[in-house]
Formats: structure tokens, sequence, C-alpha cells
């Protein structure tokens, strides 16, 4: 009977926990599965919004944690159009509220998927509110900090303390060497050495005759004089010979855009940008059309609570106003960007040659950019720097119908293997200069 | 086998004028001064110590102050928001129409740069006269009108068609008279707008006025054959050609498309299949077709009529009342007789063109023409060409009913009578009688300035629009950038102006092709429109070209003829003028174009001016000098011009060009040379183009700038070879010696040591007997190569920088026997009217041993592996060694910054008209030399797209600038390495040979000979 009872009363509690959840669940909103919703929100609902701001469509967290009605969410998340079309005075008031765009129709999902957004979306939101904003902030603010520290190696700290090592250490030596000049003298005095008293009263005399005697040494100046002029010579020449060239440029931007960020972390193709790069002599910088394409949906750095002010040069320079989503081209100024690399008029160079027919990366001539805060100019861009680069490079032949005539050539000259660009012509006046 | 045929540059070659043999024993026209300053008192002359101190310290501090200049920041503004169709760097091509011919504009960045033919043009078959390679420079002439103005001040577009609607409103309530004045309207959809403002306002009248008129012929084949158009000519069905004084080649109706007919029948491809057609003209002033003819009479103009007359008689072998010999031209009638003969012999493939105006004698030639079966073959009525209607009579009419106050409004589109009409002050007197003057011009030119509304019109590059220059062939035209400034489309303005329901031009555009037009080339709807955007024209199906015959009795027309002869004639005493329009400047519209008027005339070679041009013997007979400055007196007018000797001009005969003296064109055209249009005369409702005139000395001298007396023949033998078609078909390689007795030179190898060419070898072929010397290369390389314009003044130093020129060289007749020698020819100065002329396109020979090369102290021109001659322009220190050493004198020198130089006014240097430089080809600056790169950038271009494309160049995938805008298709480049190339086989060919091969130098340039059709029997 015990037993009986016991399994009756564990049934029971069963059965009363499961209705008492499944009335709960009725009541309030439809349960969902947040891990299921976060998959389907990635998916489905990334592109247009976000959970705490406004991007193309409403900030999720807020309104869906607000709206209670989740059969009417579904319906709208199925089919806004047709709720508009219905006349629903509450999809009505969003459409009119958001420009009148229209939400696209996501018929394949289902009440139970969009219930697991609901749930995904009020846990998230949720959890946002909880954890306070201040600290999120000193928090990535620490993380940055460390971030720069590491990356520009030593800190200031250790080379302030190894200097001050360095000077203590001196001002060390200083004093022993005086207490042991002193012991010495001490010494000497017992010794009953003290007729040296008067002659080191002469030394500074002694000293001066020293350098008078060196300066009569013909010698001795003229080849201080020769080491002093080759210097002067070899650094004038350094300097004359650099004249115009810019290596290690490095101006400051209207737009202090990080490329070690785009191309290094998010790893955005170069091409994405600088398409020109690849069917044109220019590489061209990016129209500001193209930053949109990301940038009207990202406005600040990851995790951060304010907008950029970076970014909001590029919606300053566009009069794009974030908050109305509108252009306004009479407000638009084009971004004046400061150019780096400067071939002279006289140099016809050309991207697409280097880039698509030889096959060189970007890195070849511009360093590591991925990992440039700011650009700087890497190579030297220089005629010799070009013409070495023409003499080492190997043509890749292969896949390219192009050289199957000129490689049988090649052949038949039975010479230069492997052929380099200059081989090839490469190096020649009018292949750069007309 | 070497000719010993003279040829000489011009008449002071020939006569070795002191003065010229002087000039020749230099490279340069002036002396350098460093002599002055070695050889006088220049080194003798002592500078103190104290001087040479503070000149040194202040030209050292001078140079640190110089050198502390920053090194400026360069911006890099990148397109706010690109359009999708734009890449920096890549060209755009887009189709359009200029005068008819459907054309690419080439963009860069949004900016045309560059006019190329549309390689399918039913006309050229991409072939592009000088004038449309130079019309991309107007686009940017910064002297446009940049607003619409009223009595000269600037107006608002809002306030101009208010004012001018109330006006229009106010005249047609007053019910005066409103005029449409135009020059010949081609466009469909143009023609409809003035239809719908005529609707509007039906008082309103439209006159097409051409300044230089075909009425006669429209007004002939009326009276022939009920057919009042201006007929289709095919010069290509043609075996024979005649020609009394018709420029077809130069100037008349459609100059490019009848050169790539003509040369059809003569270029290389005809010659091989043994076939060559034949050109007789006649004519007073040497022209453009006539230097090509076989044979060329020189006629006076009072004698064309007459020799029309009894060339009919010959043909039909009737008797006209009234006809008589020739007098004093024994030649001429001689010429007739065979001519005659030679025609009725090629019937239904002969052609008889004649450029008079005047109505009787376009009757005449018809009559000859439909005697010789020409219509239904050479001559096309059904399929007539649109490209002149202007009535005469028509705009006469509109003059006079100004002056008599009948009207109340008049807009001239795309017309300037106030300048080109024989009367101007008729013109100018009526116009003050008119209420509203209306111009359409975009400059305020001479007819604009009366005028009290300018309301500006688009360049043709900023506009919508369309042509039908032959029936059946609608080219469209579309804008290639955006308006400049603030102009309106003229037939926009008349769409707001007549309240019509369609206020866009575009739009109405758009509706006319919809309606009318795509339907025609079998398109329709937008998908239609958008090929019509990509092809550029649509093309009907040709009319059947009826055959007419003629049949109205002649004896009125040939008295009417005579009577003009004699009037013409009068008691000889009088010099016979002839006008005629220059192959660069034309009727003068384009007037401030500097690449056309440092365009050397093809004959003459004069620069920046017009002239007037006497025979030899006239010259002597009057003592007159070249440059002396005269006047001519004729109908009531006269002008002061320098005068030129020009072999082959008739003697007793005067030749001036229209289209100078502009005064209101802008600062280029401005006062370069007088105005000869007021010469025109009205005469049976047509205007004439020759009158009687009396010359007189005035005592100054004015050089002109010519550029063919730059540099001597040095007695050279091997640079011209031309051969009779006769013995060309004897034997293929007469004059080259190919095969057999040819010597090789290219082993001639002294000095210079041999360069591979493992990949390409780039070389050209010129054919002389395809080249007609029209000059649209020059301009064409010009615009290509950002070469700089330099002025009369520089021109006349010997300074010009065309990179290639066209050389004319002069022969006399030898009548087919060869060998005259000069002595005897000489003694007969008559013989300077029979003189023979060859052109030849001269440019960078790309020598395989290039003695440039050899002598460069700093290896600024070297030799490249793809057979160039490489010019490195950074490197040139100035020595000008390289053009000493060139033996085809064709390295330029760039004495002066052109691009910076104040005392030049070049298209360079201004802001605006700069942005037509090709972003491809840098600038050369002072103290360097620069020559033909054989337009190294479309080969570095052609290759590299072929690399990405992953292929092999394809033989024509690279066409230099020269080539392909030449519309007598007379220069073919390639690759020698290729056996199966276009160059290879033209240049295997029996009639190849080299200029000055005997230097050894090895040009990569080879030239095909001349071949005249003469045969034995005449002159």
């Amino acid at each position: 009977m015990r037993s009986f009872s016991l399994i009756f009363k564990q049934f029971s509690r069963s059965v009363l926990l499961i209705a008492g959840f499944a009335f709960l669940g009725f009541s309030a909103y439809a349960q969902g599965d947040a891990a299921k919703g976060e998959a389907l929100y990635k998916a489905k609902c990334s592109a247009c919004h976000k959970i705490d701001i406004r991007v193309v469509g409403p900030a999720l967290g807020q309104i869906v944690t607000a709206e209670t009605d989740d059969k009417w969410l579904a319906k709208w998340v199925q089919n806004s159009q047709g709720l508009i079309a219905a006349k629903d005075p509450k999809a009505l008031k969003i459409f009119n509220e958001y420009n009148q765009a229209g939400m696209t129709a996501f018929a394949e999902l289902s009440d139970g998927d969009v219930a697991d957004i609901m749930a995904y979306t009020r846990t998230t939101w949720k959890t946002m509110q909880a954890v306070p904003a201040p600290g999120t902030v000193a928090g990535q603010a620490a993380g940055t900090a460390a971030g720069q520290a590491a990356a520009t190696g030593p800190s200031n700290l250790v080379v302030f303390s190894m200097i001050g090592i360095i000077v203590l250490a001196f001002i060390i030596i200083l004093v022993l060497n005086k207490v042991i000049a002193r012991l010495e003298r001490l010494l000497l005095k017992n010794k009953g050495l003290f007729a040296e008293e008067a002659a080191t009263q002469k030394a500074p005399v002694d000293r001066l005759a020293t350098v008078k005697k060196l300066a009569k040494n013909k010698k001795l100046v003229f080849f201080v004089l020769l080491c002093g002029t080759l210097a002067f010579c070899s650094w004038g020449w350094v300097t004359m010979w650099n004249t115009n060239i810019h290596q290690g440029y490095q101006p400051v931007q209207p737009i202090k855009f990080a490329h070690d960020l785009h191309a290094g972390a998010m790893k955005i193709d170069c091409q994405y940008c600088h398409s020109g790069a690849y069917k044109s002599k220019n590489a061209s910088i990016p129209s500001l059309n193209v930053c949109m394409n990301c940038h009207k949906t990202i406005d600040r750095a990851l995790n951060s609570k304010t907008a950029s002010t970076e970014i909001q040069k590029i919606y300053d320079a566009l009069g794009y106003d974030p908050q109305t989503q509108k252009y306004d081209s009479t407000k638009a100024r084009p971004v004046q960007w400061v150019r780096i690399h400067n071939l002279p008029d006289f140099v016809y160079f050309n991207h697409s040659q280097h880039v698509v027919a030889g096959k060189q990366k970007c890195q070849t001539c511009h360093g590591q950019i991925q990992e440039m805060k700011e650009v700087y100019q890497y190579s030297p861009l220089t005629m010799k720097w070009c013409v070495q680069c023409h003499k080492r490079t190997k043509v890749d032949f292969k896949g390219n119908a192009y050289y199957t005539n000129l490689e049988q050539v090649h052949k038949l000259l039975g010479e230069h293997k492997p052929v380099s660009v200059a081989v090839m012509g490469g190096i020649e006046c009018s292949k750069c200069h007309y | 086998m070497d000719s010993n045929k003279k040829y000489w540059k011009g008449l002071e070659e020939l006569n070795k004028t002191p003065e010229f043999v002087e000039k020749n024993k230099h490279e340069f026209a002036e002396p350098i001064p460093i002599e002055d300053v070695l050889t006088g008192g220049g080194l003798a002359g002592s500078t103190p110590r104290r001087d040479f101190l503070k000149a040194l310290g202040f030209g050292v501090g001078a140079v640190t102050l110089a050198a502390c200049q920053k090194v400026p920041v360069h911006k890099s503004i990148p397109y706010l928001i690109k359009p999708e169709d734009v890449t920096p760097g890549v060209a755009n091509y887009y189709t359009s129409t200029y005068e008819g011919h459907a054309i690419l504009v080439k963009t860069r960045e949004g900016r045309p740069i560059k006019i190329e033919g549309n390689p399918k043009d039913l006309l050229a078959k991409g072939g592009v006269s000088a004038q449309a390679q130079s019309s991309v420079l107007d686009l940017y002439d910064v002297n446009r009108l940049k607003n619409p103005k009223k009595d000269g001040g600037d107006l608002g577009w809002g306030q101009t068609d208010e004012f001018i609607k109330s006006e229009l409103a106010a005249i047609k309530a007053g019910g005066k008279k409103i005029r449409i004045v135009s020059s010949t309207i081609t466009s469909p959809s143009t023609l409809a707008v003035i239809a719908d403002f005529i609707t509007q306002f039906p008082n309103t009248k439209h006159i097409n006025y051409d300044a230089v008129s075909y009425t006669g012929i429209i007004q002939a084949n009326q009276n022939s054959f009920g057919k009042a158009v201006l007929p289709h000519y095919n010069f290509d069905k043609a075996d024979v050609i005649v020609s009394f004084g018709a420029d077809f080649l130069g100037t008349w109706i459609s100059p490019a498309e009848f050169t790539r007919q003509y040369v059809q029948n003569r270029n290389n491809k005809s010659l091989q299949s043994k076939k060559m057609s034949r050109h007789i003209q006649f004519e007073t002033g040497m022209s453009l077709t006539g230097s090509n003819a076989d044979v060329r009479i020189p006629v006076k103009p009072s004698e064309e009529g007459l020799a029309l007359v009894n060339l009919y008689n010959a043909v039909s072998g009737k008797t006209l009342p009234g006809s008589k010999a020739l007098k004093n031209n024994s030649t001429a009638d001689k010429a007739i007789a065979i001519v005659a003969k030679e025609l009725l012999a090629a019937k239904g493939k002969a052609l008889v063109v004649a450029g008079s105006n005047d109505v009787a004698t376009q009757v005449l030639v018809n009559a000859i023409n439909s005697l010789l079966g020409s219509y239904g073959t050479t001559i096309d009525l059904d399929n007539p060409s649109r490209q002149y209607a202007g009535n005469d009579a028509g705009f006469v009419e509109i003059v006079n009913e100004t002056n008599r106050g009948e009207v109340d409004a008049v807009f001239f589109l795309n017309s300037n009578p106030v300048y080109d009409y024989y009367s101007s002050k008729d013109i100018v007197a009526g116009l003050k009688k008119v209420r509203l003057r209306v111009s359409f011009a975009d400059h305020n030119d001479e007819t604009a300035a009366l005028c009290n509304v300018v309301a500006p019109n688009h360049y043709y590059l900023e506009s919508w629009g369309d042509d039908n220059a032959i029936e059946g062939y609608y080219t469209i035209l579309q804008p290639a950038i955006n308006p400049v400034y603030d102009t309106r489309q003229a037939e926009q303005s008349l769409l707001i102006w007549s309240d019509n329901a369609v206020k866009d031009y575009y739009t109405y555009v758009r509706n006319n092709w919809d309606k009318n037009l795509l339907s025609k080339g079998g398109l329709s709807g937008q998908s239609g429109w958008e090929t019509l955007l990509q092809t550029g024209f649509v093309k009907a199906a040709a009319n059947v070209s009826g055959s007419y015959t003629f049949s109205r009795d002649l004896n009125a027309v040939a008295q009417t003829i005579l009577d003009h002869s004699n009037l013409l004639a009068g008691d000889g005493s009088k010099f016979e003028l002839q006008l005629y329009q220059t192959v660069a400047i034309r009727d003068g519209k384009k007037a401030n174009n500097p690449w056309l008027q440092e365009l050397p005339d093809p004959v003459s070679k004069v620069t920046w001016d017009n002239f007037a041009a006497l025979s030899p013997a006239d010259m002597k007979n009057k003592g007159y000098q070249e440059g002396d400055v005269v006047t001519i007196d004729a109908n009531g007018y006269s002008v002061t011009l320098p005068v030129l000797s020009q072999p082959g001009q008739k003697q007793g005969t005067v030749s001036v060009a229209v289209g100078y003296g502009r005064t209101n064109a802008g600062p280029v055209g401005d006062n370069v040379g007088k105005n000869a249009f007021p010469f025109f005369s009205l005469r049976n409702g047509t205007f004439q183009t020759s009158a009687t005139a009396v010359l007189t000395a005035t005592g100054d001298n004015s050089p002109l700038s010519q550029t063919q007396t730059h540099h001597s023949i040095e007695g050279r033998n091997s640079i011209i070879k031309e051969a009779t078609f006769t013995e060309y078909l004897k034997n293929p390689s007469v004059e080259t010696g190919k095969g057999k007795d040819h010597k090789d030179y290219s082993k001639n190898n002294l000095f210079w040591q041999d360069y591979d060419h493992p990949q390409y070898n780039w070389v050209m072929a010129i054919d002389l007997n395809a080249c007609t010397g029209c000059g649209a290369c020059v301009v064409a390389c010009s615009a290509e190569n950002n070469i700089p314009v330099v002025g009369k003044a520089e021109v006349g130093r010997r300074r010009e920088m065309h990179w290639i020129r066209i050389d004319r060289y002069y022969s006399f007749n030898d009548n087919g026997k060869g060998g005259v020698t000069k002595e005897t020819e000489i003694a007969k100065l008559e013989d300077l009217d029979h003189v023979k002329v060859v052109y030849q396109p001269m440019l960078c020979q790309h020598c395989g041993h290039a003695p440039c090369e050899t002598v460069c102290p700093v290896l600024a021109t070297v030799h490249s592996s793809e057979g160039l001659n490489q010019m490195a322009y950074n490197r040139c220190v100035g020595t000008r060694y390289c053009a000493n050493n060139c033996p085809y004198k064709v390295r330029r020198f760039n004495w002066f910054n052109y691009w910076n130089d104040s005392r030049f006014e070049n298209y360079l240097q201004n802001d605006h008209t700069l942005l037509v430089l090709n972003p491809d080809v840098v600038t050369r600056s002072r103290g360097v030399m620069e020559k033909c790169s054989m337009c190294v950038q479309r080969i570095q271009a052609g290759k590299l797209k072929a690399k990405i494309e992953k292929r092999s160049v394809k033989d024509g995938d690279i066409k230099v600038a020269c080539q392909q805008t030449c519309p007598a298709n007379a220069i073919v480049f390639g690759n020698a390495n290729d056996p199966d190339s276009e160059v290879s086989k033209a240049l295997s060919s029996e009639r190849t040979y080299y200029v000055l091969e005997e230097l050894g130098v090895q040009p990569g340039v080879g030239y095909q000979v001349k071949i005249r059709n003469i045969s034995e029997s005449e002159a």
C-alpha cells in the first residue's frame, strides 16, 4: 500500500507540475526553447534587427518583452504585410513608425519557431539589462588597454624603471669610485707618501696640455677631420638619395580607419573594398556606399554602448541620419583621404597587371596591411625597388593561355630558366614610362 | 630599281631659293643663342669677381629656399556613392552620333576624352574624320556660354522661359511671322519638335540654311526627276569617276564615307585582284581630291560649265547650242574627249559629280549620268542623303521678310548667318526690325551677339537625340557626360516654349523612337531601346534603287551655263576667284578648335591662316613673293590676304578658303585669316562660289606658317615610290624590285647589334595608294597622346609637335615615260600646273637599327624586345642629338612647358580643357624629346587584357589611334612575328618598300607603292 501511495504521490506531483507549467506557459507566453531560438534568430533576424538598438528594424528586446500577445507576434513574423493589408491597428502603427518599410514574410517559421525566437530575445534582453552598463565599459576599457600594451611592446613603466635602474647604478658606481679613491689616498697617506699631494694640484694644467699636444699631432687631426667629413658626406648622401622617398609615411587620415580590424580581425577580403585592384590600374579607395553595406547596421564597436564617432563620420559625409535612416544629399561632403602611395605621373602602374596577371599579394608591396592600425607606406616605391622585384619574380605561366606561345619561345631560346619578369621585357622603359 | 623621278616638297626646294638652302643647313630654324654667347662678346666680357660671388650667393640661397618647400600633401577623394558602371581607371564607351556617323565616345571617370569610330557604322565603317576627332575638345571649351543671356546680361532659365513665352503669345496674337533658321537638321526627333512648334504657332516657318550649300543639286534633281533630294553616291561601285570641282574626299557632302568607298577600288585588296578605279578631276585650285586623282586637269571656274557641256556632247553625240572648245585650254579639250570614251566604256559603272551649286550645271551633270546609266548603280535617288537640305532662296526670302518688317520672331539653331551669309549687312539690318531674336548658339557667335535672347544649347556630347544621314539609317545620340554648364537642349527649349505635352526631350526622343523608328530595325519596347543604345543605330531595309532617265530639253540649260561662263571669263584680264572649304576648318563653325587650326592643310600645308592661292606662273608675272599681302576685290567686297604659290593652281585663277576670319568664335578662332563668305553671290536662287576678282599688292608681307618646307628631301629618291597601274599589272613589284634585284639592306650592319623580338614585333604597314592625306590621323594622334598645340608663330619656327605628319610631295607629270630631268621641266613653267601629288604619313619608323639610339648620351631612347623604339621622357636631358641623327625627322622637341607657359594659350593649361587629356599618357615637360610611341599605352592595355582573360593577343585586338581613325584603312598595325596577321600579309605584298631602306636602319614601318591608273594614251 505504502508503495502504491508513493507511486500515486509521485504521479500526481508530476501531473500537477506539468499542469502547472502548462498553465504558466499558456497564461503568460508560449514557452519556447531559447537555445533553439538563438540559432533561428541569427539565421533569420539578425540581418535587420538587434536586441538592444534599432537598426533597419526596431530593437527587439524591449519591443518583444513589452508585447505579450505571442500569437499576434507570430502572425506578424509570418506575414506582416497580411496584417497591414487587413488594417490591423497595431500593425499599421508599427508600419508607419518605421518608414513604411515592409518586413520580409517568414512563412517558413512555425508558431513554435517564433516562440523559440521570442524566448531567446527575452532572455537575452533580460541578461543585458541585468549586467551593469559601466562594468562592461570598464571591463572593455581595461581589455583594450591591455591589448594596446601588448601591441606596443614594453610599456612606459618598464622603460622608465629600466632607465631609473641604470641611472641608479651609475650613481652607485660613482660613489663607490669616490670611496675607493679616498681609501687609496688614506692608504698612501698612511704610507707617508704625502709629496703626491702637490703633484695632483698641477693636474688640470697638465690635462689641457695633453689636448694641446694632441692638437699638434697632425696625423690625428687629419684623421678626426676625415672621419667628420666622411660622416657628414655619408649623411648628406643618404639624405639626398632618399629625397622624395616617403617610406614609412603615415599621415593622419580624416577617419581613423583600422585595417587591422577590418582586414585582420574581421578577415574582410581586400577586394571587397578595393575592388579596382582586380580590374583597373587604380586599386581605388572605396566609395562610402561600400562602407554602408556593413555600417548601416554596425554603428559601434563590439559590445559598446555608444555609437562610434569614427563611424559617425561616414554618416556625416553621406548626409545620413541613423535615426531616420534617410540620406540628405545636400549635406553630403566627400571624405578627403590623404594619399599615401604617390607614384610620379611619368610612371604607369596598373594594379590589375600585378594582382591578377602577376598573381601578387597585396602584402608584397603594401606590407602586412592586415596588422596596420594606421596605414603607412611600406615600400620605398623607387624604380630600383620596382626593377629588383621584376628581376627576382618568376613569371607564373601555369594556367594562363596568354603565355602558351611565349613559353614555347623561351623553350626555344633554351636559356633564362626560370623566366623572370625582366626576361619577359619587364624592365624595358616603355613598359612603365609612356 | 630606283626611279629617277624628281620629288620636291615645295617650290622653294624645287627652285633652291637661297633662303631655303640657308635654312636647310641647320637642324633648327633659328640658331641656338649659345653660339652667340660663345663667339660674340659673351666670353670676352669680364664678370667682376664680386658680381660673380653675388650671383652665386643668390643662386645658392634661392635654391635652398626653394628646396625648403614641404612635399605637398596629396588628397585622394573617392566617390561618395560610386556609379555602378564606373571603375576609376577603366574607360567606358558609349555609342553616339557625329554628323550622322555612328561613333563611340570613350569616357574616363565620366568625362569624354576621345571619339572613336563605331566599327559597324554604315557610312565610314569605323573611320572618323578630323572634325569628329577634334569635337571632343570643344566640349571643354571655356568660352562656351554658361547660362542663358538676355540683352547681354545673365538670366535664369525660368525667367528666360517666361519672357519668351509671353513674347510668343503676343506675337501669335499679333499675327506676324515666326521663322526658325537652322543648318540642315538631320535628326527626326528635332524635326518633329519643330513640327510641333509650328502646330502651336502656325505662323512659323522652318528653313534649312547651309553656309556651304547643296541646293543646286537638290533643285536639279527636282527639275530633272521630280525628286528634290540630295542623292546618295556610291563611289565604290564606280570604275570611272569624273569630278568637276567636287572635293568629295575632303569636304564634299560626306567625305569620310566617300573616302571609304573610293579607296575600296584602289587599295591593296583591289590591286591584288587586278582592279583599280580611275579618277579624273577637273578643278581650279588644288584640292585634296584633285591631288589624289589619277589625272587632274586644271580648269578655270568659267571653263567648268563649258567643259561639262563639251563632255555632254561627247557622251551623247549631240551638240548643244552654243558649245565651243575651251579657249586656251587644249589639255582639257583633249582630256574631255578621252574621258567621254572611258565613261561610255564603263557605262553603269561610271560616275560624274560636280561641286558647283549652280542648278543648270547640276542638271547637265544629271543628264550625263543618265546617259551613263549611273542611276540605280553609282547614284541612288531612292535612298537619298539627308546630310544637306539647305534652301538658299528660302533663306534669302527670310532676310527680305525681316527687312520688310514682317517677322516678329526668329530662332537661329546651329546657324550663324551674320558671319557666313554673303550679304551680312542685309541680315544685320533686317534683324534690327525683329522683335524677338533668339539664338541657340553655345558660343556668343556673330549672330548670337545680335540676338536679344541666347538660350545656349547643349554640346552634342551632352545631348539626347538622333540622326538620319541617309535614308533608312538612323543613329542615336546619347549623352556621355552631364551638362557642363547651365545650358539646355534647344529642342527642350522649343518644347517648353510651345507648351508641348511632353516637356522633357529625352522622353520625346524615346516616344518618337518607340512609335516610329525602333520598328524599322525590328526592335521594340524597353529591350529594343537598350539594344539600340548598345549598337548605336538601326538600319531599315533599303529602298530599291531605281534607274532614272533624263528626258528634259537641255538647250536652255546649256544657254544658262554658257552665259554664266562668259560672265565669269569676261575679257580674261581679271582673275577668276574660286572659293573653297579647307579640309580642317570647312565652313568655319569649328574655327575655335586649336587642333583643327593647327592641322596643316593637306595640299598647301598651311596652318592657322587662309591665303590666296596663285599659280607659280601668275606669281612670277605679278612679281609676287610668297606671303606678299594682296587685296582681293570681288563682288563689291575686298579682303587682304597673303599669297601662296600653289603648283597645280590654274593660271589666271585665285583660290581662297572660306571659314576663316571669324570675329566671335572665341580666342582661338577669332581673327585667324579673313572672311571670304562675302565673296559669295546669289544667282538663279543659289549661292555661287566663284567670281571675278582684281588683285592688287599692298606691299606688306605676312609669312604663312607652313609645315612641309621644314625639311629637305635632300635628293633622296627612295622616299616616295610610285608606278602606273599598267606597270603594276605587268610587274607587281615594280619600283620595289622585290624578289629579284632587290638589295637586302637588312644586313647592312656596321654599327648596330641585332635585337631579338621573341614575343612580339610591332610593325606597321601604310598603303600609299589608300591614304588620301586627309589628316584625320594627325588629330586622332593629338587626342590620344596629349600633344600640345603650339600656335602659328611656333609652327613658323618649325616647332610643331605632331607625332605623325602627312608629307606631301610634288612631282612633275612625266606622261608615264619616267625619268624626266628637272631642267627640261623647269624650262616650261606651265608644267607647274600639272603636278602630281603623293601623300605619305610619316611617323617614327621604330627602326631596328635606330640612329637616334646610338647617339643618345643618356640612354633615354632605347630599343625594346618588342621592336619599339622607346622614349623615356624622364631620362632625356635634351641634347637633341637624336633629332639630328633621325633620317625621318620625326622627333619633336619640347621647347617650352606648353602646359604651363604663360606665353602659350594652350589647351593643356586650362583647368577645364585639360580634362580632355588621356590619363594613360603623361604630358611632357620642357627640354625633352618626344615622338610616336606606337601608342604603347594601347599595346600594353591590349596585352594586359589578354593576360587577364587568359588568352593570346589576337590580331586586331590592338589598334593604334591613327589606324583606328583612318576612313581609308590605309594604316595596318600588328605583330610581325605572327605570319597570319594582317600586317604581315600587308608587308609581304609586292608593293611594300621601306623608306630610306638603304641606310640600313631597318625601319619598322613599311609603305606600299603608290599606283596611278594612267594609261599611256593620255596626259
